[in-house]
């Protein structure tokens, strides 16, 4: 678990996983389109993110393929959220949203 | 139930990619993921009934008796590699969105198993349709992982796939 926390404990990394979040599937060359990162850059955390199972890789043709991996997330919810009522924290996050969305 | 359908994998792109971790034994996983016995606990009371051989029936039977999903074996490879039909039983669903392949990879990592399992289209399903499996594999999975861990499955509280339904109900395909 540790993995996990230190994975997400960077902008660049939470990046790619709202990219992977937006579009599942995606090769190395869709995911660096359009970033700032170098190649390399990009390479080496999805190294970090797929050691820590938040990212996982298929070929599919000659394709290497990023899916994004939520298991690891919802576990954290499961041990840490699950027990203060899910339905109020939703209920809480949605008011947020709403209320945030009227300021745009 | 007579009708085969010719299901080309290579075809389907996997859609949802999940992989959890799992200490067990690649057995005890594979049997998890194929008898009624354990499906019934960590799968919302569905009964899996498995023919285990390629062509062989898979169905997952709702605690009401009815066939909720009326699959075919297409890969069996155990107790590594099971890929099946995960056709669900709602009007015009196949007809609309084509058939859908489950595929579950189970492979010893260390003392442990990795399970991944893979839900595959041939064609691009929308998000809001995919978002109904998004959230009952992570039930399921985080489910069965506890099942076989600590012998007592998970009663995680599921809100009914609003957003999937409306997207089904849309595209005219019958929803209960």
């Amino acid at each position: 678990m540790d993995e996990v926390f230190k994975a997400l404990a960077d902008a660049s990394r939470r990046s790619l996983l709202d990219r992977l979040h937006a579009k599942n599937g995606q090769t190395l060359n869709e995911l660096c389109d359009g970033l700032a990162m170098t190649r390399q850059a990009v390479t080496k955390h999805l190294g970090i993110l797929e050691a820590a199972n938040l990212v996982g890789t298929l070929k599919h043709g000659r394709e290497k393929l990023h899916y994004i991996n939520p298991v690891p997330i919802h576990q954290i919810g499961e041990r840490w959220i699950r027990k203060f009522e899910r339905g109020k924290l939703a209920a809480l996050s949605e008011l947020k949203r709403q209320l945030e969305k009227r300021d745009e | 139930m007579s009708k085969r359908t010719e299901i080309d994998v290579g075809k389907f792109k996997p859609a949802i990619v999940y992989t959890i971790y799992i200490a067990a034994t690649p057995e005890q996983v594979w049997k998890a993921l194929t008898t009624a016995e354990f499906s019934r606990n960590y799968f919302s009371g569905f009964a899996i009934e498995a023919n285990l051989k390629v062509g062989g029936a898979f169905i997952a039977r709702a605690p009401d008796g009815s066939e909720h999903i009326s699959g075919e074996v297409i890969e069996c490879d155990p107790p590594r590699k099971l890929t099946v039909t995960w056709n669900v039983n709602w009007p015009a669903l196949v007809e609309k969105l084509g058939p859908t392949l489950v595929t579950y990879e189970i492979e010893p990592a260390g003392d442990v198993v990795k399970l991944t399992m893979l839900q595959s289209h041939d064609r691009d399903i929308s998000d809001d349709i995919l978002s109904g499996g998004r959230a009952g594999w992570l039930a399921i999975l985080s489910s069965l992982k506890s099942l076989l861990e600590t012998g007592h499955a998970l009663a995680i509280k599921m809100a009914p796939p609003e957003r999937m339904l409306a997207a089904l109900k849309e595209m005219g395909i019958g929803t209960p």
